[in-house]
């Protein structure tokens, strides 16, 4: 076990009892020791109460998933050790509420067992409130937790409450650091020193999208409310004010969406973010941004589905819906994000490829990237390059949708003298009075999907993992957070010998059919794997390309783990 | 360039706001009448066309935006609304028209309808109400009688119309008037003072369909409209319900009701004034919160 350079830590119990900061201080004070974190969280769907978990993985290297299993499980209740013992594998650690907690564990089979009697502690300390501090000291100094900055993440934090909150919490959490050294040490795993000189921020993925969104010199965003999408809009509404923009709260997705082409309209950078739900109440208004060539981002935070399906739950089955949702031939640009950095980056740039193609974008992203924090290395504004769209000049006379080079029409924003005109869900003219004759529609759905085609160049070749011309057994394409898993999985497989390279597509569409055609020619076998039932990217690539790809689904409300990618590659190679 | 700052900008005669696309309305329609008090409201207000952005939905009605210089867009069935939210916000110096009908705003859009007028969105929203589907050949409307047989009523209807203006009232709107298109110069006296209004304007005005409703005619209308009378206080709530009630069975026309309100763009402003916000923010500060 000496080379292992991560560890994984559980804890889970009702939520209110102080999981999730239990989690978030751990990670805090990792991240600010120079070590890479990723965390996974689950929450009930319901507002008080109901199972809890945090997660999270560190490691001095980078880390890209959350990990097969826990090492470390903490348990806070009984309700959590019950949902949780089936992934107690002989050689990883409990430690749990006891005694004085709610259960008595039956320990399994090689499992190393530390009761730390968290409710008992805090209670006599004076309130059941510092369970949690209990448990965090307990567990900082079994797992070398780095204590000094640990402690110095719990002063920042609870020193605004004021000293006795402060003391209060120091004091509970000495008292948890006293019961986990009466314990003998009998595992192996202690969090590694960090590296110096890391400049990292911790963020989770929604808020990543909206920082994303602020440094993409985004003007306006209309949101509407929805799980697990929300906290883009909310961490956009703490700032946007700041640099001079507008967030609104409007009646429901469709008018969200409407009022982002009325913005985009008037010349502003402008967005929503969504989830499923939101994203098909939004289809028709998708259509009328392609037919009126109006700029416009739609983060799609996908949950399962469908209907109001599994609201909190992970899942990568909008890509029909973000590619082909809506009526009539409406293309749009469909990316994709891998993890938390990208959410932020692509944000920025999927604001600048909707203005630069005068179209409608979605950006997926997924529940298990929503809630999950991650160490990014720090971005400084000037990295954002603002693209802007294409604006009349003033000379001539002016036409909308005036066929071009590029396909790519002059915009106008109203106030300016001779660009009057009218932007419209019509088939059109030039100068968009409506026309429905055969020869213009022809000629405008010509002109709307070949305005896309430069896309997949103008990004740059999609990520090859691996050498692009070495000839492998098996090569896998997958998109989204699955990226991260199977990053790990081929980095395993490499080690055992086996042959492999990966494709990680981040435009899911238009799709860059040559770069699919021109990684699968180099694989004996192609591996689709993907968190939806249907396999819906395998679906594509059938439809668009030669390949005929093995797909890998899972959809039970969970991400991916590297091990079960890992076997499924030797299945398919034996 | 502020708000204020765009009327009496320029001289333009009425039929010069008259784009070079033509109607395609009815004979008889009333919505000829909306669309020429349209043109002499935006002449008597001086207003460039630039500074004009009309917006509208699906209908017949939704159609005058083509038929007047400025920017506009043509948009969904029942979106007309939200869209123009948007723009209005995005740049608040502009004068924002929605133009529409009874079953785009009512029906289909009527989820959009509180939420316009509570907010008060600075703009104007002129709907033009025929009681029937025009464009899509007379099905009944929310604003159709019960007693006419309609495309898929053959019948004759099963339900009760809504009244626009008691809704507009109670959800919040800041500037209310009802006008029949048959008096043009009370249509153009009313859109002027919603354009001028600062808030969310609604104009409701009786303009018929002699193609596909044969109850709601001109005569018709002529009948059931009355003038306020002259002690009415359009700055009275209770009396505005009063009239909007059609005590004698009458539908009141002219300026019903009218408020000065905090407008959402307001509140936006107050928001970044708030935060002393600026395009010139350093975003590094943003970032650097997240430094564990």
């Amino acid at each position: 076990m000496s080379e292992k350079r991560d560890l994984t830590i559980r804890v889970a119990g009702e939520g209110g009892e102080g999981v999730v900061s239990t989690g978030d201080f751990m990670t805090a004070a990792c991240a600010r020791a120079g070590l890479e974190v990723y965390t996974f969280k689950t929450f009930p769907a319901e507002v008080k109460g109901g199972y809890c978990m945090f997660q999270m993985r560190t490691s001095d290297e980078p880390v890209y998933n959350q990990g097969d299993n826990f090492d470390v499980f903490v348990a806070f209740n009984g309700e959590a050790f019950e949902l949780n013992k089936h992934l107690l594998k002989p050689g990883t650690v409990l430690v749990w509420d006891g005694p004085g907690g709610d259960f008595e564990p039956e320990i399994p089979e090689g499992v190393i067992s530390y009761a730390v009697p968290m409710t008992k502690t805090s209670k006599d300390l004076g309130s059941y409130r510092s369970k949690n501090m209990v448990a965090l000291g307990a567990v900082s100094t079994l797992f070398n937790v780095h204590e000094a900055t640990l402690i110095e993440v719990l002063t920042d934090k609870f020193k605004k409450k004021g000293d006795e909150v402060l003391d209060f919490a120091l004091k509970s959490f000495e008292a948890g650091k006293a019961l986990g050294l009466e314990h003998e040490k009998t595992d192996p795993y202690a969090i590694v020193e960090g590296k110096e000189g890391r400049d990292n921020i911790v963020i989770a993925g929604n808020e990543a999208c909206g920082l994303g969104a602020i440094l993409g010199g985004l003007e306006f965003f209309s949101a509407y409310p929805i799980t697990p999408a929300t906290e883009v809009a909310k961490y956009v509404s703490a700032h946007i004010p700041k640099t001079g923009g507008t967030l609104i709260q409007a009646e429901d997705e469709i008018a969200s969406l409407a009022q982002v082409l009325g913005a985009s309209y008037a010349g502003k950078r402008s967005m929503t973010s969504t989830s499923g739900p939101g994203l098909a109440l939004m289809s028709e208004l998708i259509g009328m941004a392609t037919m009126s060539e109006t700029p416009a981002l739609i983060i799609d935070v996908q949950r399962g589905g469908p209907s109001t399906g599994l609201p909190t739950k992970h899942e990568q089955s909008d890509l029909f819906l973000a590619v082909h949702g809506g009526h009539g031939d409406s293309p749009r640009i469909v990316m994709s994000v891998e993890d938390v950095k990208d959410c932020i980056h692509m944000t920025a740039q999927a604001l600048n490829v909707a203005e630069k193609y005068q179209s409608p974008v979605v950006l997926c992203s997924d529940g298990s990237l929503a809630f999950s924090t991650q160490t990014v290395e720090r971005p400084k504004p000037s990295d954002f390059e603002i693209v802007n769209r294409k604006r009349w000049d003033g000379e001539g006379e002016y036409k909308r949708y005036e066929f071009t080079d590029d396909n790519i029409s002059m915009m106008c924003d109203p106030g300016v003298e001779g660009g009057e005109h009218v932007a419209t869900g019509l088939e059109h003219t030039e100068t968009g009075a409506p026309n429905f004759t055969p020869e213009w529609h022809i000629k405008n759905a010509d002109k709307r999907f070949n305005k896309l085609k430069p896309l997949a160049d103008d990004l740059g070749p999609q990520e090859v993992d691996g050498d692009r011309d070495e000839e492998v057994d098996v090569g896998i394409i997958t998109w989204g957070s699955t990226i991260g898993v199977v990053r790990e999985a081929i980095q395993r497989l490499r080690a055992e010998g086996v042959k492999v390279k990966g494709f990680y597509p981040k435009l899911m569409y238009p799709m860059p059919v040559k770069e699919y055609e021109e990684f699968a020619s180099k694989c004996k076998k192609v591996l689709v794997p993907e968190v939806n039932y249907q396999g819906q990217l395998a679906f594509f690539i059938r439809a668009e390309t030669s390949l005929d790809p093995i797909s890998y689904t899972i959809c039970g409300g969970l991400p991916f783990n590297p091990a079960q990618i890992v076997d499924k590659v030797k299945e398919i190679n034996s | 360039m502020s708000r204020a700052e765009i009327f009496n900008n320029i001289e333009m005669k009425p039929k010069e706001y008259k784009s070079e696309v033509s109607p395609v309305w009815c004979p008889g329609c009333g919505d000829y009448g909306v669309l020429n008090s349209t043109y002499r409201a935006l002449s008597e207000l001086g207003i460039h066309p630039k500074d004009f952005v009309s917006v509208s939905g699906i209908g017949c009605s939704s159609r005058l935006p083509y038929f007047v210089k400025g920017y506009k867009m043509h948009t969904l069935h029942g979106r007309a609304g939200a869209v123009a939210t948007g723009t209005q916000l995005a740049n608040p110096s502009l004068s924002v028209m929605v133009a529409g009908g009874d079953g785009d705003g009512f029906s289909i859009g009527g989820g959009h309808m509180p939420h316009m007028a509570r907010k008060n969105v600075d703009m104007v929203y002129v709907l033009m109400d025929n009681g029937i589907y025009g464009l899509t050949k007379g099905q009944s409307s929310p604003t159709t009688r019960k007693e006419m047989p309609a495309y898929i009523t053959p019948y004759g209807g099963v339900e009760e119309p809504l009244d626009p203006v008691m809704y507009m009232l109670t959800y919040g709107a800041t500037y209310v008037a009802q006008a029949f298109a048959g008096n043009p110069k009370m249509c153009a006296a009313l859109i002027k003072g919603a354009i001028e209004h600062k808030g969310f304007a609604y104009v409701n005005i009786f303009s018929q369909c002699p193609t596909f409703n044969k109850i709601d005619t001109a005569k018709y209308y002529r009948g059931l409209v009355e003038d306020l009378s002259e002690d009415h206080d359009p700055t009275d709530m209770d009396q505005a319900i009063a009239v909007a009630r059609r005590p004698n069975g009458k539908a009141p026309v002219g300026l019903i009701y009218k408020e000065d309100r905090y407008t959402l763009c307001d509140e936006m402003k107050r928001l970044v004034d708030l935060v002393g916000g600026s395009p010139d923010y350093d975003t590094q500060k943003i970032i650097d919160a997240h430094i564990p």
